[in-house]
């Protein structure tokens, strides 16, 4: 069973040979080839590089299109700052949610480093054909208005102006429509969309229902229109508030973070498939055998509901060691040896 | 009786981040003849203190707290600092005062503004250093100013080798008086330990929680 194989039939709660491990290896991977940050987000060649040795050395069942979280909200008009060993934070371009006309839809092959996310999807296409899932990442509405305004300002403008925040979100739900469309043409599989400002920590339940949820369910059905095999939805923090919504936007699979305890996740989201939700921070600050003792905690605890794939509750550090993450398969292999699936 | 139940009214209004309201009930209070001490400790610190509640609880959201500490410090820039006598210069107390800012290598902001609001509305001497702060600039700043704590701020994980030299550095110059508290997404997966600080806090009110208990010690 490949890669892929495996992963669809997670996602449809089949059987399958091992648990799917799926841990959200970005950026840490630049140091296997020796590359700054910097090459990794600018340069598709490092991106397809790096994310194939990464497989290679850790033996998971994805390649992430990833660079970093600025790419729609560049693409848009807002100035990036470039850093060599970290990744690129944006600058607020417009002060009030009405400026939309500062603003500008993408050519997506040619506006700011959206062509390195379709190059490096269609790349990595090439190299895994079918025998691994292609996940290119996308950035949701919410998390793109607050990069356009400025987290704060979207926040108290969310309260002030709800009227010119939809405009400004009917604005960046185009612009992630058309960017996750175009993945999918450059051969993505599927894809993953982060959308941390939709995440309860940050705004109400409310909130997420009337402005993000009828956005994620218009952007994931037309990725499946385009012909996305799935579409994986990544919010992160303490979600527990809006995962009985999860199941409404049309995601086939969801990442649970570590403050969710993932049973209890399950429950709430009625048999939807889920990865996570292995802390981040433990690849830092454990050992390998510690990180592999989590992982056999997480396939216990997940070992009669279908649908689980073992993964991290948000991105590995970037200055996290590999070994770690190895270890995340090594106890899927250990679990398949030990429970029959 | 009555008093009572408009100094309800503007909890409400403050909890509920209608700064307007809360500007123009806490005007009303004064004028009726409340003084702004008991504003202030009736109305203000209670509701400071009923968000705190809130914010033990999965109820809590950046958008909700933002809110009422905007609207509490409508009422302190609108109506208190009108009824407060100037203070005095000079007067600075370690115990309540705090440097805050950002690491280097990050500049998100919006947790430092949150507890910036939070602290000065419990009546702390908030000195904001900024973002993308280096280690030795938290200390410098923190001895310049005779603070009592660092706060320091971070979302970022790759950061947190950065926080740890904070103490370092206090240490270095004689200064482990000075304590070291860190906020922010990426700290709350570490122990204060992992960071080399005094206290790892999990959001606003935890720390404020955490200033009151030294400043008790202390005093």
């Amino acid at each position: 069973m490949n890669s892929l194989e495996r992963v669809i039939k997670s996602l449809k709660g089949e059987e399958t040979d091992r648990v799917s491990v799926i841990p959200q290896v970005f950026g840490v991977t630049a140091k296997l080839r020796g590359y700054s940050l910097y090459e990794y987000v600018t340069d598709p060649s490092v991106v397809v590089e790096c994310q194939i040795e990464a497989r290679e050395l850790i033996g998971h069942d994805v390649v992430y299109a990833f660079v970093d979280l600025t790419v729609e909200a560049e693409a848009m008009g807002a100035e990036v700052i470039y850093r060599r060993d970290a990744y690129p934070v944006v600058k607020a371009t417009i002060k009030e949610a009405s400026e939309t006309d500062r603003l500008r839809i993408p050519e997506v092959t040619r506006d700011g480093r959206m062509a390195v996310i379709l190059e490096s999807s269609k790349r990595l296409r090439d190299l895994v054909s079918d025998t691994c899932p292609v996940v290119a990442c996308i950035v949701g509405p919410l998390t793109i208005a607050g990069q356009l305004l400025g987290i704060e300002p979207l926040l108290y403008q969310i309260v002030d102006a709800p009227e010119a925040v939809e405009t400004l979100l009917d604005m960046t739900e185009e612009v992630a429509g058309r960017f996750g469309r175009a993945v999918i043409q450059a051969g993505a599989h599927g894809i993953i969309l982060f959308d941390p400002m939709a995440s309860p920590v940050v705004v109400p339940e409310d909130v997420f229902v009337r402005m993000e949820l009828p956005r994620l369910k218009r952007l994931f059905q037309t990725f499946k229109d385009r012909g996305a095999l799935f579409n994986w939805l990544s919010i992160t923090g303490n979600c527990k508030r809006i995962l009985p919504y999860y199941r409404l936007t049309g995601a086939d699979l969801v990442t649970v973070d570590y403050q969710v305890n993932l049973s209890e996740a399950y429950g709430l989201l009625e048999g939807m498939a889920l990865t996570g939700n292995i802390k981040p921070y433990v690849f830092i600050s454990s050992t390998y055998d510690e990180i592999k003792e989590k992982a056999r905690e997480c396939l216990h605890e997940m070992a009669d509901c279908r649908g689980y794939l073992l993964g991290t509750g948000c991105e590995v550090p970037v200055d996290a060691p590999l070994d770690g993450v190895r270890a995340l398969v090594d106890a899927s292999e250990e679990f398949r040896r030990d429970h029959v699936r | 009786m009555r008093r009572g139940a408009k100094i309800e009214t503007l909890i409400e209004a403050i909890i509920g981040g209608e700064a307007q309201r809360s500007v123009q009930i806490a005007e009303q209070l004064l004028k009726e003849g409340l003084t702004v001490e008991t504003l202030i400790q009736e109305g203000l610190t209670s509701a400071l203190y009923s968000l705190n509640t809130k914010c033990t609880n999965e109820d809590f959201n950046l958008l909700e707290i933002m809110l009422a500490g905007r609207a509490m410090m409508a009422v302190m820039d609108n109506v208190v600092c009108r009824y407060l006598p100037p203070s005095r210069t000079g007067e600075t107390r370690p115990e309540k005062t705090i440097v805050l800012g950002t690491i280097e290598g990050d500049i998100h902001e919006l947790g430092k503004h949150v507890v910036k609001i939070l602290l000065r509305s419990a009546g702390y001497k908030v000195i904001d250093i900024g973002k993308d702060v280096p280690p030795e600039e938290f200390v410098s700043e923190a001895i310049k100013h005779q603070a009592g704590y660092i706060g320091v701020s971070s979302l970022l994980t790759p950061t947190l080798p950065s926080i740890k030299k904070i103490k370092e550095i206090l240490k270095r110059q004689g200064r482990e008086d000075i304590r070291v508290v860190a906020g922010g997404a990426a700290v709350q997966q570490a122990s204060a330990e992992d960071l080399n600080v005094d206290f790892v806090s999990g959001n606003a009110f935890d720390l404020l929680r955490y200033l009151d208990g030294i400043r008790d010690e202390l005093t």
